[in-house]
Order: C-alpha cells, then structure tokens, then sequence
C-alpha cells in the first residue's frame, strides 16, 4: 500500500509494531459487527485429501455396485492414471450421539462429538491439484499470491495479545503442507499479516531466542541512540513504531516460548490428548499448543496434519491403498482431535472458538491402482464446531456414489463468507484496495451457509 | 483498506469525471442502460450476439433475434425481453444470473412508457488525464525544471534547505546503487569543494556496475522474476538468471526503454535476434507456473496468458487490463474485446529454451552418442525380460481377491469393471531393475554389469549442455512436446486438436497463429468470436499496425507491433508511467501514488505538470533511464533535508505530497541485507552468474516441499549482492520476506513498508546478522585497536556515512568499556538511522 493511502488501521498497525493490540478491534469500521459469535478459529487441516466417502459420508450404493465402471456423468477426469471400477468402503460406519449422525470406523472419538459439530457433506473445490486446491482453502484462490484467510482474519479484527502474532501455523512434524508458506502468506497485504510458523519444540519462532547475555545492553543504547534520530524527525511514526517494535520483539522472546511449552500442562491433559502415546504425540503437541495460543488472544491457529515428507505415507492422499493410509492417519488425530474439542469446552473456549476440519478436496468412489482412490474436487465432507454452531445437523449431501455435490453445493467462497460471519465480519465488506481494487476473500462470491 | 467515507468521495469523483450524476436521471440511464451493460450485453452485446440478438441499441433491440421479436414498446406484457427476465417465460434471463424484482419492474415501466432509449450522457470514455497524451509544460529557461514545477505545486509553502554532505553522498549511495559509502568513498565527495563535486559523484554512480544491480532489481519485481516455477512441484529454473543478468546488465548500459520493451515482448521477432534479445524474452515466462501436466490441462495456458497481459497492463501502462477478462473492466473504459484482442497479441507464444551459441555440432555429437548406447539398453533390456516375466506375479499377491481374480481373468471375458481394474493395476506393477539384481544368476549380473559399464562410459563423452536461456517464440502450443507429468489417457483430455500445425513452424510459407477467440464471461469453454490482436482502444490514436512483417516469416510480428506501438510515444501512458516509478524509487512515493494503476481507481498525480515534463523529457533524451536520473538528482529538490521541520508547511501539507522536505523511506530489503554486507566490509562484489543459496535454517528449509535449495556453505561465495540469492516461490528467502518482500508471484511496482517485532527479531537474533557483526568487529579492533574512540567513529563512519556527535561518541566509547566491539557493531546495524534513506 503507498503511503498516501494509508487508512487509519494501516497507521494504527504501524504504530504499534503490527502487533496492535485490544484497541483495534473497538476502532474497526468497514466489515466488522459487532455480532460476532466467535473471536478466534482453529482450522484442523488434513493435507493430502480426506475421502469423504471413507469418513464422514456413507455411500451403500458403492457396495451395491462394487466393480462396476463409474458410467453416466459424463467424461471421468481423473488426477492420475486410469479410472477403475467403483469401489466401496473398506471402512463400517456407525451412528453416534442423539444426532445419530453417521461417522466411519476411523473416528471412535471424533464420532463421539457428533452432536457438537455441524457435518458438511456437499463441499466442493474447483482444483483437483493439491498445490491449488490447499490455495483455494487457504485463500479462496487457487492461483498463488493471494493473502490467506488467516491474513483476512487479523486484518479484520486485530489481535487480542500484542506480544503473540495474530495468526499461527503449526505444521506438521513430517515437514509443510502441499504449497508452502504460500498457504500462509499475507499476499498483497503487508507481512504484519502473514502467519506466523511456531515449531513444535525448542523456540517457537524462528530467530526468537532466550534473550542473550548483554542483549538488554544492546537494546539500551539502541534506544538511546534512535530516539535522538526520531527527535530530529518529528512527526514520524514509522520511526516510532520502529522503536516500539524492539521492546515487542523484546517481550515476545519472554512470552512465546510459554506460550507453547506443553509440558506445563498437567499429567491429566497431557495423557487426553494423547502425548504420552507415540502414535498421536505429534498431532497433539500441535493441538495443545494451538489450544495455549487461543487461550493467549491469538485469533487464527491453522494446523496441518500431513506434511511432505514423503507424499504418499505422510499425508492423506491415498493414492496406493486408502485402507492403510487412512487408518494410519486417523489414530494419529482421532485422540488429539477429541481432546481438543474436550478440552476447550470443559474451558469454555468452545463457544468463542470455531473450529474446523477439512482436507483439501474428496476422494473418488472408484478405484485406483487397484485399492487407493484419486482426488476428487466435485465433493468433501468437513464439520464446523463452537462458535454456538448447532451441533448434530447434517448439511447438503452428495450424489449416491460421493462423486459430487449434490444437494446444496457449498463453495470455498461460501464457506469463507460463512467463517467470517461467525467472526463478525461481512465478506463483503471486508475488503483491502490493491491494485485500484477493493480486494475481497470471497472475489465476487460467497454466500453464507443459512443453517450455520 | 480505505476508510468508507473517503472510498465514497472517491467513487463520486470518479463518476463526475465520466459525466454522471447520481440523482436526478431519468430511468433509462439510472437502471436500464447499467441493466443492459451488466447482464445481457455480454452475450447479446457489440461482440458477442447468442441466438442473433444484439441489445446494445434500440434498434438491434427492435429487430429481434432469430426467435423474433423482443420488445413491443408500451405493451411490457407481450415484450420477450420483459417476460423472460420477469420468468414468465423460459429460459429466465439473464442466464444463470440474479435479477432484483426492482429491476424486473424497472424493465416494465420502461418498456409501458415507449422504450426510449436515453440520451446517455456519458462523456468520452478517453476523457481521463491518463488517456490524454502527456502535454510538455513551459519552464522559464535557465530554470531547473524539476524544481520550478516542483516549486509551482508546493507555492508559498516554507521547504527544506541542503541536506548536510554526509546525508547526500549515503542518500545517493543508497539510492543509486543500494549500498551505502565506504569512508573513503564518503571523504572523496564531502571532501571535494568543486562545484561540480555532485554530478561528479551522481556520474561515478551511474558508472558503476552495481547501478543495474540495483534499478534492475526494482524491474525485476515488476516481471515477477523467480528461479523456480511455483505451484506443486516448484521445479528449479536453471536458466532464469541469464534474464536477471541481461535486466542488470540493460540498466547498466543505459539501454533506451523503448528498445527494452521492444525486446522483452519481442526479442525473437526482432530484425536481427542476437542472444542477449532472445534472453529478454525470458521476461513472458517469468510467471508462476504449474509445470506439470501442462498437456492435460490446457486451461493453465489461459492463466498464464492472464498473467502475461496483466504484468504488461500494470507495468508497462499503468493500466488494470486483466479486469476486463470476463466483463467489460467496471471504471476504466477497457472493453472485455480489448483484452481478447491483448490476448491475440500474444496468443502464438510457445516456450522454448534458446541456443545461446550455435548447436548443430552439438546435436550431431549428442545424437551419436544415444546411437551407440540404444543397442546396449536392448541388451540389458533382454538378460532382465526372463527375470521380469518370473517375479511380476508375486507383486500381485498384495491385492485383494477382487483385483487378482480380474488379473486372472483372460482378457477377453473380464467385464467392463475388471478390465479397469486390470489395466490400472497392471500398468502400475512393475519389476525394478534392483529387484531383477537381487536373484539373477551371476553370470546374466556380470554381463549386464559390463553393458551398464560402457553406457556410463559412453554417457562420458557426451558433451556439456550448452548455454540456453528460457524465452518465448511463436509456434503451435497444440503440439507441445510432452513434458513432466503429461500421460495422454482415456478421460483425460489433452487430445490433439486435428488442426494443429507443427510446434515451430519451419515453413514453407509465412507463419500464422492458432485462433484465438472471445471468451464469453471469461470462460475457455464459452467461444465467442475469433479474435484478431490489437491494443485497448482508449489508448490508440489513429491507425496502428497490430503485427509486423518479421524477417524470419516464422513468427506472426504480432508481439513486435505490441512492443513497438508500447515503447513509442503514440500511446499517453509508457513514459509517464515509467518515468513515474522512477521518481517513485528515489522519493519513496510516485508523483501519482499508485503506481500501478493510473485508471480511475487509482491516485490522482500530485503534480501532472511535473509528471508531463519529466514524460516528455524521457521521450525526448531517447528513453534514457540515466538521464531521467540526472534530472531528478540535479535539483535542489532531491537534495533537500529530510530533518527540515515547520509548523506551517506540516500543517498545510501533512504528507509532504508537494515535497517541503525530503521523505524519509526506508531499505528495501535487499539493501538491508546488502548494507549489512558492505558495512562489515564482506561483500563479495561479483556481478552476475547462477543463484547462489545462503544458509537457511534448518526449521526454516523444513517448510520446503519441492524444488531446490542448494544450501552453499556460509562464506564469501554466498556474501553476494541480494539480488543473486535465488528466488524461490514456494519458500521466499526469510530475511527478505520480513522486510516485505513482494508475493513473487504477482507483478509489484511498490513495495509495502511494514513495521513488525519479527524484523527486530532478525536484526537482533539473526545467525547471518550476528556473523557479520563479528566481522565487523574484528575489523574495528583491527583497524583501531585498543582505541575506543576510533572504534566508534570508524563505525560510524562505515554504517551511517558520518562521524558520531559527541553525544554519541559518549555513549559508544563507554558502551566499548563493557561491551565488545561486535556488540556495537550489532547495535548500529539495527539503528533505524541504518534502514532508512534520510
């Protein structure tokens, strides 16, 4: 953004360092109510592409005509290779809670929380590229350069801690999702917005240290010094910010590594979220510390399970054999996901929190490589709790195979109009000029989901 | 974002500049005509007529389309065109789209009352300063023009005086070549008391190879340059920095803009193609690119020319033109034809790699050397074939029954089902060759050792590949070879279209471009007509030729004609915009503030006198980006303090838009890093050559999926100038990334200025930071040892081009008395004074 057009949230940002702080949120003008029903968003993303079919979307007409060629909705386009026949799950569902809402074998423990989530059965993504499909997520875009919905987020609302970022990415310890920092860029925005990676152990930022011997010295005469710069320049904020920024700096070298420590937890939380089990360690580090940050004002956690590493074995995309793949990765979140969401309502986090899981894209119901299934854009499954959403209810649906959305089609765009309502904010209304063009998350689209 | 009520005054300037006022109009301009130009002239408009029908004038509207008739003016209840958008009548109009009920009653009470089409009053679309060409303001003589017209725009306005010589020389430093001074380089000016020590100075830096490194970067920003592709596979660009190379080395030698532009959109249509023109080309493949199954998804070939037409619109004239890809663009009178006819322009490109030096040799030598190793891959081939056949049924026992009992089945009798089951499965169950090596018999191992031998020792003489630069021409992209990933398959698309001609097209007869047509809402599947290239109209001043007759016959000349018609002063917005990021760069804000974009949304110029001159001055010196500099540098606006303060001036012009005092404008961040360099007397000045890969740390390498990061060790071969560390998309160099590196994926004319605690945190904590601090404090000790005082002044000296106050000395010398000197290294490079231009 050019100088001249800074609006009066830019010049606030860049007073306080980026990290403003309580403030802001009372001061926002365009986009922000004051309905908001949630003040801060885990999103529990599982890269490599969930089968809906396989989880959350029951499809018995797969068993019905297992083998079959997948005839009569026009060309089949898959991702790789050659289509095969329909294939049913290898996995039983059964019914939970007082929903009784149908849930795969894979998920005990996420099944058990039914009757909190509301279950989205007709999402669908408009790439069948994992790279863009994550963007399209990640920013409503499946072109890179675009700022994230993390970005939008703490634009939108600010933060509730100045010495935390807004917004954080834990991934997973197998290494970064598909596409990168770009899931998590600020895009046109500047990089007060970007998300913030924090590692799972030692500092969590990267050139955050414990401050060194001799560095309050440092910062001592460094203040001295450009103080005396910015009197000869009154009227300069920017050079005040700048000054601001090295206590900041300075204060979250104290603060953040708490912020994640987990072994402050107690023997009790550590042992529900599954640390002390080889299996489900990984995923739950991440969700307590995700659970920490939201409790410290951060406003977004995005979490990825399922990291590249290598792409077949370290995340969801089932490709070769989806029995195996997907039992793998379903014991690695089932325990900690159920924590979490047990854990922040026996805080009373659930009901400002919203928390969602998703993957990419679907799967599809035929075959591939004879056991795996490819990637499928045309539908996915994924449920939103907290943020006082009705919990038990089923939306939209898929055709009788899961190949696509059928009955109430939800788009990214639409699912983000819906995440930023909960938040306060109108989608439309939220917007950042770039370009001679007031920029939006949701483009020119977007809809809210009425029953959320 | 901006406020809501100065987006308003916006928006109402914005439509008294096109004649409109809201309010007072009668109902065909309030809501039939935006009706019309929203919803139905897209399909039933000047370009486009579905069903015959054409909408855009009462009578196309009165004539019908091939279903007849549509309005019946004053009987709404027999109009189709009301019944239809009323759903009174199948389809419902506008296809696909909403329409308000207010909006349906509006079309009633048009069509009852006659149907008049309006007066509109809208004023000529060209009528914007923009679209008008630049007209050359009148200086008295013997004045500088720069700050006449300056002084004109700020009036009686009280303005700063001469900065002090040690702010100049570090200002033009920085400014010029993105490093700051050496004492001695300091001394030479301060100490010259000619009275042309300045352009002595301002002639040395222009001089200096490191100039290009530093303009070239701000146009490589704006060409989205990277070294590797994006997306999934983020493959390495091995040969992307020879464009790097020829942006500096053209800054470097002053090449006029025009002939810049000209090479760049058409380097290989040129009279005479020479390497460095064909490398210019690389300028149309420095977007993000998918690079894999490129073949399967021939819509990716429209993101990328999307990409292409909206780097040109933005950079080259200052115009959103990628607006206008689905609809006519909303505030500037650019046609959704104009940017299909863009699109034609470019339509024939083809990517290919360049021979940089003769290669028939080469391939001759190559060619022999695969004719002498295929008989050996068949021999190996055949002692593996009996082993290949023997394991391939084990590696089935993994299925289930389902899929072995379609394996089993013959052929023949497998239902449709298994005969997909069996062709996926089969085609992806494969021995490898270590498999077979593990059970054959030794005999049948040591034979395909031996051949495996003489392959590799035939592989030995196979001569080095030879320099190629990645670029463009034009050919037939529906014969593209197959590249990574491509797998032409049932229910995969990618089918060759019959009329296809060869990739490149080697004659006989002239070459001519694949069509290229209208898309209809944008959409690859939705073709309106064939489209032939052209310009936006609202820029063309008479007749201009849309492709030139090239020498070669094997290119259209399209692309020739875009950049000539480009870099000429035929069209209002090249020089204006180019000499506009120029000023930009060296006051850390354009004349008009958005850089990019000098439609209607964008910034009105603060000084359009100042702005014209400076464009007609460009034309007028040949396009010499040098002599723009001379200009700008030679006023006594350039040199004005930037401590100046006033009460008056702050209050009559709190954003210094007339420029009472120089602006203050921090690093970037290559030049923070650079300075870094230069201060603790490490750099490594080599100009040009391949990317190098400064150590990253390893939670940060981490975070990469794909590609390449080369990981140099630490030392003087990666203490290069910024501009060499290699550009990846999918994992920006962290330290640029905090100081607002721009998304390298989108064009960038202006660079954000953020100010967040984790620059602090790098400055502070930074491995290479405190490294180089070490250097530099080891030089301090070494150059004045055990002489604090001169320690501090030394440093001064080398990180802010001046001596310390005495205050400052004070505090530095007893700092040094418990600190050592490298911790007070560290501290300067953290001064703010350090990252801004003051």
């Amino acid at each position: 953004m050019s100088r001249g057009f800074q609006s009066r949230r830019e010049m606030l940002f860049s007073a306080l360092g980026g990290y403003g702080g309580v403030a802001l949120s009372s001061m926002l003008a365009e986009g922000a109510s004051i309905n908001a029903r949630a003040t801060s968003v885990i999103s529990l993303f599982m890269s490599g592409g969930v089968s809906h079919i396989d989880t959350f979307d029951p499809k018995p007409a797969l068993k019905k005509y297992a083998g079959q060629p997948l005839t009569g909705r026009g060309e089949v386009v898959v991702r790789q290779g050659h289509p095969g026949p329909l294939m049913p799950s290898p996995f039983e569902f059964h019914r939970h809670g007082q929903s009784g809402l149908e849930v795969s074998e894979l998920f005990p423990k996420m099944g058990s929380h039914a009757d909190e989530f509301a279950l989205l059965r007709s999402v669908y993504s408009k790439s069948n590229d994992h790279v863009q499909a994550h963007f399209a997520i990640s920013t409503g875009m499946i072109r890179m350069g675009f700022p994230s919905l993390g970005s939008w987020v703490s634009y939108g609302l600010g933060t509730e801690n100045k010495n935390l970022p807004a917004f954080v990415v834990l991934y997973d310890a197998h290494g970064a999702p598909f596409g990168g920092p770009a899931n998590w860029s600020a895009g046109f925005m500047p990089a007060t917005y970007q998300g913030t990676v924090f590692k799972a152990s030692g500092t969590p930022i990267v050139d955050l240290k414990p401050a060194s011997p001799g560095q309050r010295e440092r910062l001592d005469l460094l203040r001295e010094l450009n103080e005396m710069d910015a009197a000869a320049h009154p009227g300069n904020t920017e050079l005040a910010a700048r000054i601001e920024s090295y206590e900041l700096a300075y204060r979250m070298q104290g603060v953040a590594p708490e912020a994640v420590d987990v072994s402050l937890e107690s023997e009790a939380t550590r042992k529900l979220y599954g640390i002390d089990n080889p299996v489900t360690e990984p995923f739950a580090r991440q969700c307590i510390m995700a659970r920490r940050l939201i409790e410290r004002g951060v406003r977004m956690v995005q979490l990825y399970h399922g990291g590249l590493g290598n792409q077949n074995t370290d995340t969801w995309d089932a490709h070769e054999d989806v029995r195996s793949n997907h039992t793998k990765h379903a014991a690695e979140v089932d325990q900690p996901i159920h924590a979490l969401l047990t854990d922040l309502k026996a805080r009373g986090l659930l009901d400002t929190t919203l928390v969602t899981w998703q993957g990419e894209f679907g799967r599809m119901p035929i075959s591939q490589r004879g056991m795996g299934r490819d990637h499928n854009p045309g539908a996915m499954s994924m449920w939103m709790a907290g943020a006082k959403i009705k919990g038990g209810q089923v939306i939209g649906s898929s055709d009788e195979f899961g190949y696509k959305a059928e009955e109430q089609p939800i788009s990214i765009h639409d699912l983000h109009a819906t995440m930023l309502h909960l938040l306060g904010l109108d989608h439309t209304k939220l917007t950042y000029r770039f370009n001679g063009r007031d920029m939006r998350l949701t483009d020119v689209y977007g809809e809210r989901i009425p029953q959320i | 974002m901006i406020p809501a009520g100065l987006m308003n005054l916006r928006l109402i300037a914005g439509f008294l500049v096109a004649g409109f006022l809201p309010g007072a109009e009668p109902l065909f301009e309030s809501s039939i005509e935006p009706l019309l130009r929203t919803r139905c002239w897209q399909c039933h408009g000047e370009v486009v007529q579905l069903g015959r029908l054409k909408l855009s004038s009462r009578e196309a509207m009165l004539a019908g389309g091939e279903h007849g008739v549509v309005i019946v003016p004053g009987k709404p209840e027999q109009s189709r065109l009301f019944r239809m958008v009323a759903g009174l009548e199948k389809p419902t109009m506008p296809m696909g789209g909403v329409i308000e009920a207010a909006e349906v009653e509006a079309v009633r009470k048009w069509i009852a009352e006659g149907a008049v089409w309006g007066n509109t009053k809208v004023v000529p679309a060209g009528d914007w300063w923009a679209f008008k060409k630049p007209v050359r303001p009148l200086v008295p003589a013997g004045l500088n023009p720069v700050d006449y017209l300056v002084g004109r725009r700020r009036g009686s306005v009280a303005f700063a005086g001469e900065a002090s010589r040690n702010t100049l020389v570090r200002r033009a430093y920085l400014d010029l070549i993105g490093l700051p001074p050496t004492p001695a380089q300091v001394f030479e000016f301060v100490e010259d008391r000619s009275t042309d020590a300045w352009s002595k100075l301002v002639e040395r830096l222009l001089a200096s190879p490191h100039y290009g490194e530093r303009w070239g970067r701000h146009w490589l920003d704006l060409a989205r340059y990277a070294d590797s592709n994006g997306y999934e596979h983020d493959f390495d660009r091995p040969n992307a920095w020879r464009y790097r190379d020829y942006v500096i080395s053209s800054f470097n030698a002053d090449k006029p803009f025009d002939r810049f532009l000209v090479e760049q959109l058409a380097g290989d249509e040129m009279d005479r193609p020479t390497p460095e023109t064909l490398t210019a080309t690389g300028f149309l493949r420095s977007h993000a690119k998918v690079g894999y199954r490129e073949k399967d998804n021939p819509e990716f070939r429209h993101e990328y020319l999307d990409d292409m037409i909206a780097t040109i619109g933005r950079g080259v004239m200052g115009l959103t033109v990628q607006c206008a890809r689905c609809h006519d663009h909303k505030f500037d009178p650019i046609a959704q034809k104009d940017y299909y006819r863009l699109q034609a322009s470019l339509f024939g490109y083809v990517e290919v790699d360049h021979a940089l030096v003769p290669s028939a040799e080469h391939k001759r030598l190559s060619d022999s050397i695969d004719a002498r190793i295929r008989p050996l891959r068949m021999a190996v081939r055949e002692i593996e074939a009996p082993y290949r056949e023997r394991l391939l049924p084990a590696k089935y026992a993994r299925f289930p029954e389902n899929v072995k009992e379609a394996i089993r089945t013959p052929e023949a009798q497998r239902t449709p089902g298994q005969a997909l089951l069996a062709n996926q499965v089969i085609r992806t169950t494969g021995v490898s060759s270590a498999e077979i090596d593990r059970v054959a018999v030794a005999e049948d191992l040591a034979r395909k050792r031996t051949l495996i031998e003489q392959i590799t020792a035939i592989e030995k003489e196979r001569p080095a590949p030879l320099p190629v630069a990645m670029g463009i021409t034009d050919g037939d992209y529906r014969s593209t070879p197959d590249g990574p990933g491509d797998e032409p398959a049932p229910g995969k698309g990618g089918a060759q279209d019959p009329d296809a001609g060869p990739f490149l097209h080697e004659g006989p007869g002239r070459y001519q471009a694949p069509p290229s047509y209208f898309l209809i809402r944008g959409d690859v599947q939705s073709k309106g007509p064939r489209m032939e290239p052209g310009f936006p109209a609202v820029l063309v001043d008479g007749d201009v030729k849309t492709a030139v007759e090239t020498a070669s016959g094997k290119t259209s000349g399209r692309r020739l004609a875009l950049g000539q018609w480009l870099g000429s002063a035929e069209n209002p917005v090249t020089a204006r915009v180019m000499v506009n990021r120029i000023w930009h760069h060296h006051f850390g804000a354009g004349i008009v503030k958005s850089i990019d974009n000098f439609g209607k949304m964008g910034d009105l110029p603060s000084n359009l006198e100042l702005l014209d001159w400076l464009a007609t001055e460009f034309v007028r010196v040949g396009w010499s980006v040098k002599q723009m500099h001379r200009v700008i540098l030679s006023s006594a606006t350039y040199r004005m303090d930037s401590r100046f303060e006033d009460a008056a001036s702050a209050k009559a012009d709190a954003r210094n838009e007339s420029l009472w005092r120089f602006p203050v404008h921090r690093l970037e961040a290559e030049s923070v890093r650079d300075s870094i360099l230069a201060a603790a007397g490490t750099l490594n000045a080599k100009v040009g050559g391949p990317a190098v890969f400064p150590v990253l740390q390893p939670e940060v390498l981490s975070a990469m999926t794909h590609g390449i990061w080369n990981q140099d060790k630490d030392g003087p071969e990666v203490w290069r100038r910024s501009v060499y560390v290699y550009r990846k998309r999918g994992l920006p160099f962290p330290m640029f990334e905090v100081f607002d590196l721009p998304d390298q994926n989108v064009s960038c004319g202006a660079r954000n200025t953020s100010t967040v605690p984790t620059q602090a945190l790098t400055l502070l904590n930074n491995d290479f930071v405190l490294s180089q601090s070490k250097h530099f404090g080891r030089y301090l000790e070494e150059s004045r040892p055990g002489d604090r005082a001169g320690q501090v002044e030394l440093a001064y000296l080398r990180v802010l081009a001046r001596r310390p106050n005495a205050r400052e000395l004070e505090l530095g010398v007893k700092f040094l008395a418990g600190q050592p000197a490298d911790a007070f290294a560290h501290v300067l490079l953290n001064l703010n004074e350090f990252v801004y231009i003051q």
